[in-house]
């Protein structure tokens, strides 16, 4: 599975061309949202700060923690898998999908406690964001873990490259991204 | 498992519990520093994990240009 790619080309960023295209699609997608978000919460500042508040920030904390340590364990599975490690890249790989299974229970739960208090998207503008925005990032959590069970089970096939695999990393590691910007914005600033 | 990696992961778990905490305060300064720590994290993510520090200039251009322009609009805005 060894291959060298010259990364300082531009047309063969890490994860490939195509990939990068999409990423920053939806990363001005999720920002478009966030600034319109932003701008309606400028308009009803006292409903946006106590709707703020009805959410459970550690939630969010703890989410954040599980992208992240799933993120970097992703990270490490490309290195060994670079290094020709394939047992260790395949065992970081599981770590990887276990904490974003992890993030999607902890979403459910707080989905959960939501809906049981009548928070549901028509409660107000504040919670059609947070529905709108998060669930939207939840699909592509969803559609991730897809991704990296199949990069999972291709590992045992010979024709499976590192490109491949760097692609599905790189459709993982933009769902932390998205997070990343929905945490602050969601859960702390207003 | 690289060291640079765990390094940049334990920083953006400690950035993590930094802007909780951030959120908690008053003060005019904390929306422009829980947003640049998010800006941090986010540049953690796409240049070590990611690896976009190998990549061609213009994809690291584009993410510098994209944060520069989402966090300045929230910050105008809000």
């Amino acid at each position: 599975m060894k291959t060298i790619i010259n990364y300082k080309n531009i047309y063969y960023p890490p994860g490939g061309i195509l990939l990068w295209i999409i990423i920053y699609l939806e990363l001005i997608t999720f920002g478009i949202a966030l600034i319109a978000m932003v701008y309606y919460g400028k308009e009803e500042p006292s409903l946006f700060h106590n709707s703020r508040l009805m959410l459970n920030s550690t939630y969010g904390m703890v989410n954040t923690i599980f992208l992240l340590t799933s993120g970097f364990f992703m990270a490490s599975a490309v290195n060994e898998l670079k290094a020709n490690a394939l047992q260790k890249s395949k065992t970081y790989l599981l770590i990887t999908i276990l904490f974003g299974f992890l993030f999607l229970v902890l979403k459910s739960i707080e989905y959960t406690g939501k809906l049981d208090e009548g928070l549901d998207m028509s409660y107000n503008s504040f919670f059609t964001f947070y529905w709108s925005l998060t669930l939207f990032h939840v699909i592509h959590v969803i559609v991730g873990l897809v991704i990296l069970i199949s990069v999972y089970y291709g590992l045992k096939k010979p024709k499976t490259t590192i490109e491949d695999v760097e692609a599905g990393a790189a459709f993982w590691h933009m769902c932390d991204l998205i997070w990343l910007l929905l945490f602050p914005v969601i859960y702390l600033i207003f | 498992m690289k060291s640079i990696s765990i390094i940049t992961w334990m920083v953006l778990l400690l950035l993590t519990i930094a802007s909780a905490m951030f959120s908690n305060a008053h003060g005019i300064y904390i929306i422009p520093i829980i947003m640049t720590l998010a800006a941090f994290k986010f540049i953690g993510v796409a240049f070590q994990f990611m690896e976009l520090k190998k990549a061609h200039p213009i994809w690291k251009s584009l993410v510098f240009i994209y944060l520069i322009v989402i966090i300045t609009l929230i910050l105008i805005i809000k």
